[in-house]
Order: structure tokens, then C-alpha cells, then sequence
């Protein structure tokens, strides 16, 4: 018997190092992220549950052992004659989930409900007399003071946020969030510093932005509808990247033009402005007439126009 | 004590209530599936104004609740009631009345809603001259269960008969409270409350329709046909006794659940979420004391089909009682409410309490009636694995499509934009859902076709007992009082008048706790000094989106989350709302919220969306509405409903009232020569509808400034 529990005993240290050895190494991987012991718990999860379960198996085994090594004695004393008092090894105790479950229910069993049987009888349908489950009381009183303690908390001891300074923090918190992850980010380009994208595969996906957000009232071609025609050289509001941009970003709603800052991103807007830009001078099938003003680059761009001229010449 | 008293119960009216039942079932069902398609392929709407869903909506709901359930409350009551109180009913007349009164009620109901006159309250939409009718009948069957009660033959009452009188009180209280409403013709009526008051007691009402109509008088029939079916005694008559009365006096404060995160000031919010917690254990006593009825009959439950439908029923009553307040915990609801989620939660209740407790009720009740067995128990155990399919089908796809939405409206790009920045996006992913949807409505609607054909069958071999004779000994009337040690509530069980007060101060508690500050102190509804009322021709196109059932898909109640200001614009304020009769808010939001809408779109984009919605929002599954741009606007009422409202205090000058036509006709002609701008040309545009509508949409928020706006223009 001896040897047995030193066995279980070597096996089970043996586990023990094992899965610290492990947690150990989850520990160091981890270390730097997280430090608390709540997230290690989270972490190292299945480990713990193995850990559990392999606890539960050991003792299992052990108590088994034992109560064959039990018979066995009984066994052999019995052999040299002598009787033992049936102290049954196997002995029925109620488990522990057992006795919370009656604990909790408190119902009477169903071969003794005569001793709760009310003498009411409505139509031939009998009462028992059985107590509250004890279960449902507590539920009952968890709720009722939840209910209390939150009532309380907001509006008593006037604790709780409202809703709208739930909303304000909510705002300020993402704001900073956002600004935090702007400030990482280098491509990021407003009306200001907005260039004209030449690049096939960017003027593709402004392509695909128009036909998706802008074709419902620019045509699929540009050639305007409720709203203006795109492929002639008169803006409204601007022909340059800088003012496309603009419209687009801020949008004009007293026209029905709306702003799309909070549906597209800004590297998305400078995709479709430029796209936008490349559809003047098409010649679509039904255009709607001009609007605005005839765009004349200001010298500004004539001399960056030319500069690219220039270059394209001496290629 | 022995003298004997030979009396029959009338099973004729329980016959024609039980016909009825199933019957508008189907109609009720078939409603819902055709409502069900529409939200898949608009192409369902049929292109008629009276089949366009904001119209089959309420037809589909007041059918499954008034006709279907209404008509399985009365065929339960008439048939327990007789028997638990040893009394054929007080008069054959009056039972006669209610049945064929209610009948023609569902019946203006049907005709009414598609013809789109609404009152637009949720469960309440129909209008006053339908309201009256329903308070005359409810009286009548009042008079008619209290007369029983009080010619009784036994000397206590039972709790089935706690949950019908507490039913019958708080119906009335409801509906009288809830279409306080000032008519402007027969057919049209403003309510009294307007804006936040409005919304708060159409909550208090329509929450309280599901307590009081969809479930307290279930629980009553649970109570009957349990322990009648299992034929076992009823698990605790103690928990019986705590369960009701805490059910009835806590389910009544949870109305204000529905309005969580809107304009609703926050302690009623929070009365409204900590109350609905508190309605769990109340919930699931009457849970428990069915499914624990059923101890020692647990071997029957898979040979009856009887007994199961009723084992499914009070566990999906358990499973939405427990859903109901998770879901009334504020920040769950911020992510459940104006989804799907709501629909899934509502439809285990319906279809599963409701509907498996209806049929398990008509299996029982059909051989009795007719004094033979079930046709096919084959057949009512197949209906029964069909009907639990139907459900899961029904369920599990909503569940999903409404997390699925809520987590797209809600989702930001490390930007700071919204990832889904076009509402139609989180509407096309979820389609899918929405057919999984209708092949579970469909499932389901088999089943009560299967069960009608085996209730026919049953009825056919059978032969109808309408006159059911028994003998009974009379009561005591003067009852010297019970024994010794009894409990004490059986005093109140022998005093049906008591027992009424009692319920009645019970429910009126919570109500008037919530809803009489609301209305009285005006604190609670800050004012906004540039809030003014409708002009004549918005109030025209309001009553348009009114009639036309728009808030069955649009909210117009922006909450105070980020994710919504930044999709909409500024959250909603209480104040912006006090000239709302009747309030808009809406409860799911199948399109976008339409709060802030005005000033968002030029006129011609809302000419052109409503004349075919995909011409503007590709892939949408709004359905078009051509007739508002064929149809000629209707000025005739334009002053009566000004002075209607001026009346219940909207503050409109008798001078304006007196020019309330030119001056709607003035504000039409600019709207016809911006869609002129536009492009949109045609004969006598000034004049249709659709320019009253948009008037209403382009107005719709723009009372207050948003901040951004206010902050530029200083």
C-alpha cells in the first residue's frame, strides 16, 4: 500500500512540475502585456482545468484503491476465520451537489405528497402544500434588493452617470483614442494637403467608391442627375483636388449634397475626388446641363501643370 | 349542505370561441408569413397601398394578439370558469354578445388597419370609435365572468380565477389610459399626451398588453389545463398565492423598459430596468408551479401530445421571462433594442407560451367537447414536433441577425468613422436571416393547419354536447368563516369584490408612480424655445407617415451613443418632442432613424426615393409608394385637426388656423418649384401628397441646431 501512494504521489508531483513549467513559460511570453493574476487565471485556463481534473482523477483512483485493499483485508480475514462486521467499504453517502439540491428545493418527494395535500378541490384538481424553493426565495430577494441598491445608486446617492454623461465620456473617450491612432498614421490627408492620385490601381478603387456612395445622383458616368454633371469642366463649388475634396468631406446640405466624412475615410475621399477629377472631358450619354462656373486652374496649378509638361516632354 | 342542485355548462360558446381561435390563427399566421416575405422581397408589398407592410404590420400583430390569443383567453375562461366555480355562465345573452362583439371588432380591425387608419400607439392602433366598441364588450364580458363569479357554487376562488379578475381590471385600466384621445372626425383622433408623456404611457400600455393579455390570463388557463391534463395536484399553493400577487403589482412598473436610452428622463428609466429584474422570480414562480405540477406525470409527457405542448409552452414562458429583464438591463438593451433581437425575444413568447399553451389547450378541450377521443394522436404529436421547429427556425435567426446588426451599427474604423457608414449595408448582410425567418413562420403555420384538419376530424366523429348537465351542491352563502389554521388568503379567496380592490390597488401603484409625475411636473420635459409646432402642411404629411405605418421601420429617437450621433446627428432631446401627438419614436428600426433627417437630402431625392426606393439606395427592401405622387393631397381636415390639437394645447393662433389652407398651399408651391429645380416636372405637383410628405421629412429634427452647427454659425 505503501508503494502505491508513493507512486500516485511521484505521479502527481511529476504533473505538478510539468504544468508549472508550462505556466512558467506562458508566464515569461506574457509578461510585459499583462501582470495581474486575473488575466494569468484567463489565460492559463485550460491548464488550471486540466490541472482540476487531473486532481479529481488522482483522488478518485486513490479512493478506489483503497476500497478494494478493504475487501481484500475483509477477504483475508476472512480466509483465517475470522468474521468481520459488514462495515461495507462502498458505503451510499449523498454527495455534496445532492444534499444543496434538497437544500434548495425542499420539496416534498412525490410518495409522500399525501402528507401536503390541502383539502381544496376546484373542478377535481387538488393543492399541494409544498414551501417556497428556497432557491426561488433567494433569487426573489437577489433581485428585489438589486433593483434597490442600483435605484439607489443613480438617483439617490446620485452616484451613477446619466445617460447623457455616459454619452459625453463615451465621445471623449474615443476622440482621444482616435487622435492617438492618427497621430501614428502618415498617410492621413485633408482638404489642405490633398493630392491628385495617379496611380491606376488607387483611381480603380475611387472607381468602385463612385459607382457604390455617388453614381445614385452623379449617373454612373458622371453625367449628373439630381445632382451635377461631373464630366463637364463647370464646378460649383471648385474644381480643384483641394475643393473636391472639400465637397466631398464637408458635403454643401442646403443642395442635398451630404457630407461624407462619417461614411468614408479620408484616403477613400481622396480616392473618389481624384477619380471624379479624371471624368472631365468625358462625353456620357444623357449629360445634364452645366452648373457653376467654368474651372480655370489658378496659376498656381498652371505652373505645376506645366512643370509636369515639361517633364513629360523631355521623357 | 346536501341539497343537490342539477345545472349545465354552456359548451356551445366555448365551441365558437374555440373555432374562432384557430381560425384566425391561420388568418393571424398568414398575415405575419406574407409581412415576413416583405422584409425579404418587396416585390410582396403587391404594389397596393392596403398589403404595403407599414399597413400589414399592425394587422399581423392585433390579429395574433386580439383574434388568435384573445379568442384562446375566452375559450379557456368560458370553459375553466363554469367549472371551477360550479355555475353554467351568468347569461347565455351576454356570452353571446361578447363573442359576436369581439368577432366584429377583429373585423373593423381588419378592415380599418389596411385602410390605414391608426392611431399608430403599438397594439393600440385602432381608432376610437373601434376603442369604444372594445371597452363596451370588455364590460360586457366583465359583467358576464363576475356574474358567474358571484352565483358561484364553490366557496373559494381558484387561482385561475385570481389571474382572470386581475386580467379583466388591468385591461380596462390599459386601454381606457392609453386611447385618451380627442377625436377629429370618425376616423381620426389626436391623443391627449404628446412627445415624452405619450411614449411613456403607450409603454406603460403596450408593455402591460403582454402582461395582462399575452400572460396572466395564460397563467390562468396554465393553472386549469396543467393540472387537469396531468391530472395531478398543483405543486404549491403558497407559491401560487406569492407569485400572483407579486407578478401583478411588479409587472405594471415595468413599462418604462421599452424606453431605456431615449428622451425618457433617467429615474424612469432605471424604475422601469430595476422593476423588470425584479419580475424574474415572480415569472418563473408560475413556471415553476406548472412544470412542477408535472411531477410523477413526467412518463406521460412522451406518450401526450397534450402534455407536451404544455411542457413547451411554460418553459418558453420561463425562457422569455428571463430573457425579458437581461434584456431590460440598460446596457444589454443597448445593444438589443431597434434590432431583431426584440422580434426573436418576442416570438418565443407568442409563439411558444401562447401559441403551444392554445393548442395544447384545443387537443384537451376538443374530445370533451364532443365526448369521443382525438382523431390522431399521431397527427397532434407530429403538429407538435413541427410547431417546435417552427419556433427554432423562427427564433435562431433572428437572434442572430439582430447581434450580427447591432454589432455593424455600432462599429468604428480606428479613424473615428463608422465602419458601416451606409445603413443598407447592415440590412443586406442580415437578408439571409430574414428567409431563414420565413421558412420558420412557414413550419409553424403548417402545424395549425395539421392541427385544424385533426380538430375537424375530432369534431366529425363526434357527438357536440352543447348543454353539458351536472349537479352540485349550493353554496353557503352565509359562510361562517373557514377553519381553524387555514391560511389567511382564504379570506380574500371567498370575497370576490375584495379580491378585485385588491388587485386593482396592486396594479395601479406602479402606473400611477411613474406616469402621474410625468404628466404633472413639467421639470421632467425641459423646454426648448425654438421648438414651434408642424405648419398645416408638415401635420398633413405627419399624418401621411402616420397613416402609412412608417414607424414600424424608423425610430425617430436618436440615443445618446456615439455610434448613433455619429450616424444620425444629435441625440433627441424630450423637449424637442412636446408638439408630437401622437408620439414616433418607433420601436425597430428596419431602416435607418430618421430623427435628424431633415435637411439631409435635397426634396428630389425623397420624390425619388419614394417613388421606387432603390433608385436612390440600391438594394434597398423598402417597399415604393407611387400613390403618393398620384395621389391629390386632402386639405378638407387641415383646419378641424388645428383646432383639434389647439384644443389639447398646441398653441396655434386662430388667425393661422383660419389660413391654415393658403398657408399649406404656399409652403407646397416652393417645395413643387425645388423639385421643378430638380428636374421633376408634372401636372398639378403643388397639389399631391408626397409634397406634404416631404414638407414633414425636411422638417423632421431641425428645430434645434446640432452643436457643430451652432458652434459655426457664432
Amino acid at each position: 500500500m505503501k508503494t502505491n501512494i508513493i507512486k500516485f504521489s511521484l505521479t502527481f508531483l511529476l504533473l505538478c512540475i510539468l504544468g508549472s513549467a508550462y505556466a512558467n513559460d506562458a508566464g515569461t511570453a506574457q509578461a510585459g502585456t499583462s501582470s495581474d493574476w486575473l488575466s494569468w487565471i484567463f489565460e492559463n485556463l485550460i491548464l488550471i482545468v486540466g490541472a482540476i481534473a487531473v486532481i479529481g482523477a488522482v483522488g478518485a483512483i486513490f479512493n478506489l484503491n483503497n476500497q478494494l485493499m478493504e475487501l481484500n483485508r475483509i477477504r483475508v480475514l476472512k480466509e483465517h476465520g475470522i468474521e468481520v462486521a459488514e462495515k461495507v467499504a462502498i458505503q451510499h453517502k449523498q454527495s455534496l451537489w445532492q444534499r444543496w439540491y434538497k437544500d434548495m428545493t425542499k420539496a416534498v418527494p412525490v410518495e409522500k405528497e399525501a402528507d401536503v395535500m390541502l383539502d381544496h378541490n376546484y373542478d377535481g384538481i387538488r393543492e399541494l402544500d409544498n414551501i417556497l424553493p428556497p432557491w426561488w426565495v433567494g433569487m426573489f430577494y437577489a433581485t428585489i434588493i438589486a433593483g434597490v441598491v442600483y435605484f439607489s445608486y443613480y438617483h439617490i446617492a446620485d452616484k451613477g452617470l446619466s445617460s447623457s454623461e455616459q454619452y459625453l465620456v463615451e465621445v471623449e473617450e474615443a476622440e482621444e483614442e482616435v487622435k492617438a491612432y492618427l497621430a501614428m498614421q502618415s498617410d492621413q490627408v485633408d482638404e489642405n494637403t490633398v493630392v491628385m492620385l495617379e496611380d491606376e490601381n488607387e483611381l480603380a478603387l475611387g472607381a468602385s467608391i463612385f459607382i457604390n456612395k455617388c453614381a445614385v445622383c452623379h449617373g454612373a458616368e458622371g453625367e449628373g442627375g439630381v445632382g451635377p454633371n461631373m464630366t463637364d469642366n463647370y464646378f460649383l463649388h471648385g474644381g480643384s483636388i483641394n475643393d473636391v475634396f472639400r465637397t466631398i468631406k464637408y458635403g454643401v446640405p442646403e443642395k442635398g449634397m451630404i457630407s461624407w466624412k462619417s461614411q468614408l475615410r479620408s484616403s477613400d475621399m481622396q480616392r473618389v475626388a481624384s477619380y471624379i477629377l479624371t471624368l472631365v472631358g468625358n462625353t456620357p450619354a444623357n449629360p445634364k446641363a452645366p452648373e457653376g462656373e467654368l474651372y480655370q486652374p489658378t496659376e498656381e496649378d498652371e505652373a505645376t501643370e506645366a512643370a509636369d509638361d515639361q517633364l513629360g516632354m523631355n521623357e | 349542505m346536501s341539497n343537490l342542485e342539477t345545472f349545465s355548462y354552456d359548451n356551445r360558446i366555448v365551441r365558437k370561441f374555440a373555432y374562432v381561435t384557430a381560425i384566425w390563427g391561420i388568418v393571424g399566421m398568414t398575415v405575419g408569413l406574407l409581412a415576413a416575405l416583405q422584409m425579404v422581397w418587396p416585390i410582396f408589398n403587391l404594389g397596393l397601398a392596403e398589403t404595403t407592410f407599414g399597413r400589414i404590420r399592425p394587422l399581423h400583430t392585433n390579429a395574433v394578439i386580439f383574434a388568435f390569443v384573445g379568442n384562446g383567453i375566452f375559450t379557456g375562461v368560458y370553459y375553466s370558469l363554469q367549472r371551477l366555480l360550479k355555475s353554467r355562465m351568468y347569461s347565455d345573452v351576454l356570452s353571446n354578445i361578447h363573442f359576436w362583439g369581439w368577432q366584429a371588432i377583429i373585423l373593423a380591425a381588419a378592415i380599418t388597419l389596411p385602410l390605414g387608419i391608426t392611431s399608430s400607439h403599438e397594439y393600440a392602433e385602432l381608432e376610437w370609435p373601434i376603442d369604444i366598441a372594445i371597452a363596451g364588450i370588455w364590460v360586457v364580458f366583465g359583467i358576464n365572468m363576475f356574474g358567474t363569479i358571484l352565483k358561484r357554487r364553490e366557496q373559494h376562488l381558484y387561482v385561475a380565477i385570481w389571474f382572470f379578475i386581475a386580467t379583466w381590471v388591468t385591461v380596462t385600466v390599459l386601454h381606457i389610459g392609453n386611447n385618451l384621445e380627442l377625436p377629429v372626425s370618425l376616423w381620426k383622433s389626436y391623443p391627449v399626451f404628446a412627445g415624452v408623456q405619450d411614449a411613456l404611457v403607450q409603454w406603460w400600455y403596450g408593455h402591460n398588453a403582454v402582461a395582462f393579455f399575452l400572460t396572466t390570463p395564460y397563467l390562468g388557463l396554465m393553472y386549469y389545463f396543467i393540472p387537469k391534463a396531468a391530472n395531478r395536484p398543483v405543486y404549491s399553493y403558497r407559491l401560487s398565492i406569492i407569485h400572483f400577487w407579486a407578478l401583478i403589482f411588479i409587472y405594471i412598473w415595468a413599462g418604462p423598459h421599452h424606453l431605456l436610452y431615449t428622451s425618457l428622463p433617467d429615474w424612469a428609466q432605471s424604475l422601469g430596468m430595476a422593476f423588470s429584474l425584479m419580475l424574474i422570480a415572480p415569472s418563473w414562480g408560475g413556471m415553476l408551479n406548472g412544470l412542477l405540477t408535472l411531477r410523477g406525470a413526467w412518463d406521460r409527457v412522451r406518450t401526450d401530445p397534450v402534455l407536451k405542448f404544455m411542457v413547451v409552452a411554460v418553459t418558453a414562458y420561463g425562457m422569455s421571462t428571463l430573457e425579458g429583464p437581461l434584456m431590460s438591463i440598460k446596457s444589454v438593451n443597448a445593444i438589443s433594442h431597434y434590432t431583431d433581437w426584440t422580434v426573436g425575444h418576442v416570438h418565443i413568447g407568442t409563439l411558444g407560451w401562447n401559441g403551444m399553451l392554445t393548442f395544447g389547450m384545443l387537443y384537451w378541450l376538443f374530445p370533451r367537447l364532443y365526448g369521443n377521443k382525438l382523431y390522431s394522436t399521431k397527427l397532434a404529436n407530429a403538429h407538435f414536433w413541427i410547431g417546435t421547429f417552427g419556433i427554432l427556425f423562427y427564433a435562431i435567426p433572428l437572434y442572430w441577425a439582430g447581434w450580427t446588426q447591432s454589432l455593424m451599427w455600432k462599429e468604428f474604423l480606428p479613424e473615428g468613422i463608422l465602419k458601416y457608414g451606409n445603413f443598407l449595408e447592415t440590412v443586406t448582410q442580415i437578408l439571409p436571416m430574414y428567409k431563414l425567418r420565413v421558412v420558420g413562420g412557414t413550419i409553424y403555420l403548417v402545424g395549425v393547419f395539421v392541427m385544424m384538419y385533426n380538430l375537424v376530424k375530432t369534431a366529425k366523429t363526434g357527438k357536440f354536447v352543447g348543454d353539458e348537465e351536472v349537479q352540485a351542491p349550493s353554496r353557503e352563502v352565509a359562510f361562517t368563516g373557514g377553519h381553524k389554521g387555514e391560511y389567511w388568503h382564504r379570506w380574500i379567496e371567498r370575497r370576490p369584490v375584495q379580491l378585485l380592490i385588491g388587485a386593482t390597488i396592486a396594479i395601479l401603484i406602479g402606473g400611477l408612480v411613474e406616469v402621474f409625475p410625468m404628466i404633472t411636473i413639467e421639470d421632467n420635459v425641459p423646454k426648448i424655445e425654438s421648438v414651434k409646432p408642424y405648419t398645416a402642411l408638415e401635420l398633413e404629411g405627419r399624418d401621411m407617415y402616420i397613416r402609412e405605418g412608417c414607424l414600424g421601420c424608423h425610430s425617430q429617437m436618436i440615443r445618446p451613443f456615439r455610434s448613433e450621433t455619429e450616424r444620425y446627428g444629435e441625440y433627441s432631446k424630450s423637449g424637442e418632442f412636446i408638439y408630437d401627438r401622437p408620439f414616433l419614436w418607433g420601436s425597430k428600426r428596419t431602416g435607418p432613424d430618421l430623427h435628424r433627417l431633415g435637411g439631409k437630402y435635397p426634396d428630389s431625392w425623397h420624390f425619388n426615393h419614394m417613388y421606387d426606393p432603390t433608385s436612390t439606395s440600391p438594394g434597398s427592401i423598402m417597399p415604393p409608394y407611387p400613390w403618393f405622387i398620384e395621389d391629390d393631397l386632402d386639405l378638407g381636415m387641415t383646419i378641424a385637426k388645428l383646432k383639434t390639437l389647439k384644443t389639447l394645447g398646441t398653441p396655434y393662433t386662430d388667425e393661422y388656423i383660419e389660413n391654415a389652407v393658403e398657408e399649406a398651399k404656399a409652403q407646397a408651391a416652393v417645395i413643387a418649384a425645388s423639385l421643378n429645380k430638380d428636374g421633376i416636372e408634372m401636372e398639378g405637383l403643388a397639389d399631391k401628397e408626397i409634397i406634404a410628405l416631404i414638407a414633414y421629412l425636411q422638417r423632421l429634427g431641425t428645430d434645434i441646431k446640432p452643436p457643430a452647427q451652432a458652434e459655426a454659425a457664432e
